[in-house]
């Protein structure tokens, strides 16, 4: 069935691509959202790594499946999508982090609200976001999240693990 | 605001109009008949008795079938029902030379499990100015219920009742209304107005207007996309899982349900937001505006979780609670309200 | 002596050697607060490994939907009516305004996300007043530069599609294009009025969004505005390409 869907896509048939977008657009969206920090800009870049989708399913030739080449496209296009916006934001970001004053979302006893994962998550500075976001949310290993995102393995270690600290002090206070 | 356009933009080519015959002959004639055309229709236009045409057809279609219409002035009309034939019924007409009525045609193409149905004309390609109420097709069209059907138009106006199958439904100087169509899909227009009622049960439903309303009753969607520029959204008796409704200058009334862990997203920028809301389940209500203000009829505990993370600052408590912000807990706190306006009122009221 | 953070994270990765987790497990059994850091790792690790799919919005399938067919590479199956057969290869000035059309119909200013620097930024009001008045006076600054960044991209984006709106707008009637100018009217309106508002209060997180909410707001009316015009030349276009076939029929 995906064969023929692909086939249909790769032919330019509109309604096929509207099955495929049905079918990946929540992981894709979820994924971006995540990386980039915020629900409009995973939606922005949705809609870039479909049509981006589109352009190339030309050239997909069956190798992986199309779930895992599609997520591959979505991955490195967020991830083009952070480091150029972290080139910006560098600076300011840094003078940010320590000025924020907040208190615990919830009391130690109770588990972490997946809500409240999520709004702290967005709330992570670049860099160690989208480490944790690789490596903790996707399940990537170190070498892997290393790899994609550029920076040695000990590198994204330090940063997952800063990331899970600071997501302790924003759900717990401490 | 003027939209003036002295801008040259790099690699956008200005089109010239597509020459549409290679041969000369063919060019000549061709512009002469636009001569003639363009001619022909400043005379008698609008001032003789009306002139009509019927245009009548029945084809047998599966129950699985498609059917598409695409119209350019004239109303629409499309019930869903018994049986595995779409019968078209269409009436041209015009007020000026009953000659007028023959260069529009209803063009019919049929092909397994589809048909496509269009009114083209030459009026189409050389009316630049777009006269398009020079000739006008009606159509009423009957469809087997479970066909899926996507309906166009430009100048008038679409209804559709009863059509059970995926369903768009898109003019752009017209109304689009639908009734017990549970698979709506799109109904959109430009200067008109989009009513729903009995609509998409487990499906996302995108209406939307720039200058007219919008209006669903009734309806259990999963999803709910409702926006307009300068007309008012009103949603009554409705039960969805997202919602997103905007206008710009218009209002936005939401007395529907809240269902747990429900998201729901109201935005306007200067009109009034009321939500009417009877018994709802447990909400976060996160609402902020620039200059409007912000009031609240149901018991809600001001703070909640949002506040409780921005704290006991006096910040947080600022803005936990002022005229202009208010982020709130109702009960369980499972639902999301993000209601932002920019001088529009914010309303919270019990239904 | 407690293990550092590291170790700690470490060893709820279970990366830990066998001695150095030993060493970790004897530590933990005598110590509340490292055992709350761990207890805390484990909840965030096991939580993040739950976090559930999040439906996109709604509209955007339309949105892409729009990009796709003004897409002119591949080929297009639509469920409309059947494509010209003219459409391939006669139409070479139209085909760079589709793909010239096609790039700014995406161009909604990604990575042009507003930071609301104004708002998390209030120290608390313990910290010493002159401390408060250069970090009040440093984002200031940092928003007003934010904010001309993120209009200049928002304004190209607007630009662009303002200037195909323009050229092709005799595609449209008269009224539908009074209809869409009068409404750009509206939305400018709110621009305007959300930007003297960012002005005079440059921490203020709903002036902020709404001046957002305006530009997206007048490229979403751009945008379909292009679209319709597209629409519409193509039903042209279908049209003139049957009269010109129907002409060489009858040998006229």
């Amino acid at each position: 069935m995906t064969v023929d869907l692909v086939a249909r896509c790769q032919a330019g048939d509109v309604e096929a691509f509207e099955t495929l977008y049905r079918q990946y657009s929540a992981r894709i969206y979820t994924l971006a959202s995540r990386m980039a920090g915020s629900a409009e800009d995973g939606e922005d870049l949705l809609q870039e790594i479909f049509l981006q989708a589109y352009r190339k399913l030309g050239s997909f030739n069956g190798d992986s499946a199309l779930g895992t080449w599609l997520y591959r496209l979505a991955l490195n296009h967020c991830l083009d999508y952070v480091r150029s916006r972290q080139a910006k934001m560098n600076k300011l970001t840094e003078t940010l982090d320590a000025e924020t004053s907040f208190r615990p979302t919830a009391r130690r006893e109770t588990p972490i609200a997946r809500l409240d994962l999520e709004r702290a998550v967005e709330r992570l500075p670049e860099g160690c976001r989208e480490a944790f976001v690789l490596h903790d949310v996707e399940g990537f290993g170190h070498k892997e999240v290393a790899d994609l995102l550029g920076i040695a393995e000990g590198t994204s270690k330090s940063q997952v693990f800063k990331a899970r600290l600071k997501l302790r002090a924003f759900l717990r206070g401490t | 605001m003027r939209l003036t356009a002295p801008f040259v933009i790099a690699g956008l080519a200005m089109v010239a109009w597509p020459a549409l015959a290679q041969d000369n002959d063919h060019r000549i004639v061709l512009r002469d008949l636009v001569r003639t055309l363009r001619s022909g229709a400043y005379q008698g236009r609008n001032t003789g008795p009306e002139q009509t045409e019927r245009f009548s057809r029945k084809l047998k279609i599966g129950r699985d079938g498609r059917f598409s219409l695409a119209n350019i002035a004239g109303d629409i009309v499309i019930t869903g029902g018994p049986g595995d034939e779409i019968s078209i019924e269409a009436v041209k007409r015009t007020r000026g030379d009953k000659s007028e009525l023959a260069r529009v045609q209803i063009t019919v193409d049929e092909h397994p499990g589809r048909v496509d149905v269009r009114t083209e004309g030459e009026q189409n390609r050389t009316d630049r100015n777009r006269r398009m109420d020079h000739v006008s097709v009606d159509y009423t069209v009957t469809v087997p219920a479970s066909v899926v059907v996507d309906v166009r138009s430009v100048s008038g106006s679409v209804k559709v009742t009863g059509v059970h199958g995926a369903l768009r439904a898109e003019t752009v100087s017209g109304n689009v209304t639908t009734a017990d169509t549970p698979r709506l899909e799109t109904a959109r227009t430009v200067s008109g107005d989009v009513s729903i009622t009995g609509a998409a049960a487990d499906g996302d439903l995108t209406a939307a207007s720039v200058s007219g309303n919008v209006t669903a009753k009734g309806l259990k969607a999963r999803g709910l996309d409702l926006g307009s520029v300068s007309g008012d959204i009103i949603v009554s008796d409705v039960t969805c899982e997202r919602l997103g409704a905007k206008s710009v200058s218009g209002n936005v009334e939401y007395a529907g349900a809240i269902v747990k862990t429900g998201r729901y997203e109201i935005n306007s920028h200067s009109g009034t937001v009321r939500l009417l809301l009877a018994s709802p389940a447990g909400f976060e209500l996160n609402a902020n505006s620039f200059s409007g203000s912000i009031r609240s009829e149901l018991p809600l505990t001001i703070g909640g979780d949002a506040a409780r993370r921005d704290g006991n600052t006096s910040r947080g408590r600022r803005d936990a609670a002022n005229s202009h912000s208010m982020r709130a807990t109702f009960g369980d706190g499972s639902a999301t309200l993000v209601v932002r306006t920019f001088s529009g009122d914010i309303i919270i009221a019990k239904r | 002596m407690h293990p550092n953070d590291t170790t700690l994270n470490d060893y709820v990765d279970g990366s830990l050697g066998t001695i150095e987790q030993s060493s970790v497990d004897q530590h933990l059994a005598t110590c509340a607060s490292c055992q709350q850091i761990v207890a805390d790792l484990r909840d965030i690790l096991r939580t993040a490994g739950e976090l559930v799919l999040r439906e996109p919005p709604i509209r955007s399938w339309s949105r892409l939907e729009r990009a796709i067919t003004m897409e002119p590479a591949v080929r297009r199956q639509t469920t409309g009516a059947s494509s010209s057969p003219a459409e391939a290869g006669r139409y070479g000035s139209y085909r760079t305004w589709l793909a010239a059309a096609a790039a700014l119909v995406l161009a909604t200013a990604v990575g042009i996300r507003y930071m609301p620097l104004g708002r998390s930024d209030a120290p608390s009001t313990s910290s010493g007043g002159a401390a408060a008045a250069i970090t009040a006076d440093a984002t200031a600054q940092s928003v007003e530069s934010e904010l001309r960044q993120a209009e200049g991209h928002y304004e190209n984006a607007i630009r662009g599609l303002e200037a195909i709106a323009n050229s092709e707008r005799s595609e449209l009637d008269p009224r539908t294009a009074a209809t869409l100018q009068k409404n750009l009217a509206v939305i400018d309106q709110a621009i305007s009025e959300s930007r003297a508002a960012v002005r005079s209060q440059p921490a203020s997180d709903p002036a902020q969004q709404s001046l957002i909410e305006g530009f997206k707001n007048k490229i979403g009316l751009l945008q379909d505005t292009v679209a319709l015009i597209n629409e519409m030349r193509k039903g042209n276009e279908a049209g003139a390409a049957r009269i010109a076939s129907g002409l060489k029929q009858k040998g006229t």
